[in-house]
């Protein structure tokens, strides 16, 4: 009898515990740790500041790798600004569901110095999957890219 | 008479330790046990293998549908015009726009992509694939916490199958057979791969 009160208090303190509510979110990765939260539209305007450092971003997710889930697109506080969050292929997958949702982001800034012949390239490309024609003026050099190489990420 | 009744003759001598017959005991259950996980496993490792032409966990279900084009106003505007243009289930989660004229309407689990200036939206359902989504959902070990245990539990019986495999038979078609070619043979295979990866 004895045994079977403990067993029914036990039980009643496991079920009255507190649980993950669904606002919480759904962790990846790592999660987020608490690292400078930096407005997308602040590292936008100032990148260089940031590169090297661990930031931490808020925003509504807009696009999600539709192939592996390795990437997702963070919109900012301000209109058509976004920031990619770039994870190691199969480490963190983000899935398709999540474009809509408001996610969390951490990770370490990074900045890659994209070669002319890449950039004329990419934007050939864009236009061709615009259906309107490249404009070789567009190309003015090599240009300038930066992410978050994601290490985790909550969305809610 | 019974000989084995107390008292009715000479002790029976003790039965041998026969490994192999163990061996075969342990082999034949473990396969059973892990049948259905190396189905699972094997299936999702397939498709996870040719991740670079699709999604084997989901696929996008598009929509085109063209309507009058609109001017381009503020975010709010646009998105309840084409609320109403087309006929969407009230408004939606959230939107955003990437350009002036381009702007997407998120909804719970699929969105609205739309061009005011061109006149055209494309509505994208993202749908899990039946089985296959399950699969990789174990296989990735998406679930981490108590499924890590199981999938690392898995990888060990995995192992004792493959090992105890080539004690299983004896002679001609055994490890000291034909089982011998075929166990080099197997890693022959990957070792070549590494080989030229060194090259």
């Amino acid at each position: 009898m004895k045994r079977l009160a403990l067993a029914t208090a036990a039980l009643a303190t496991l079920l009255s515990a507190p649980v993950a509510r669904p606002t919480d979110g759904t962790k990846y990765g790592a999660g987020v740790t608490g690292a400078q939260l930096v407005k997308v539209s602040e590292l936008r305007a100032h990148p260089d500041r940031y590169v090297g450092k661990t930031v931490r971003v808020e925003g509504l997710v807009t696009d999600v790798c539709p192939r592996r889930g390795c990437w997702m697109e963070v919109a900012g506080d301000k209109e058509f600004q976004t920031m990619r969050v770039k994870v190691d292929d199969g480490v963190i997958v983000f899935p398709l569901t999540a474009k809509g949702k408001v996610a969390t982001v951490e990770g370490v800034f990074e900045k890659f110095v994209i070669p002319v012949e890449q950039v004329e390239a990419w934007k050939r490309h864009e236009a061709e999957e615009k259906g309107v024609a490249f404009d070789p003026k567009s190309v003015k050099g090599p240009e300038n890219f930066y992410q978050i190489a994601g290490t985790g990420a909550v969305i809610r | 008479m019974n000989p084995s009744a107390p008292g009715a003759g000479p002790a029976p001598a003790r039965r041998p330790f026969h490994g192999r017959r163990l061996l075969r005991a342990l082999h034949r259950d473990t396969g059973y046990l892990v049948a259905g996980l190396t189905v699972v496993y094997a299936v999702s490792g397939i498709a996870v293998n040719h991740i670079e032409d699709w999604n084997p966990t989901w696929h996008l279900v598009r929509e085109e549908r063209r309507f009058a084009p609109m001017p381009v106003t503020d975010r709010e505007t646009m998105t309840a015009e084409l609320v109403r243009v087309l006929e969407l289930p009230g408004p939606p989660r959230s939107a955003f726009r990437r350009a002036p004229e381009q702007i997407e309407l998120f909804y719970d689990g699929w969105s609205v992509q739309a061009d005011v200036t061109a006149g055209v939206a494309s509505t994208m359902r993202p749908s899990e694939r039946p089985l296959l989504g399950d699969a990789n959902h174990l296989h990735l070990n998406h679930p981490r916490g108590a499924w890590t245990f199981v999938a690392d539990a898995y990888g060990f019986l995995l192992a004792g199958l493959a090992i105890s495999g080539l004690f299983m038979i004896r002679g001609r078609l055994g490890l000291r057979g034909r089982g011998k070619w075929l166990l080099a043979a197997g890693l022959a295979l990957p070792a070549l791969f590494l080989l030229l990866r060194r090259l």
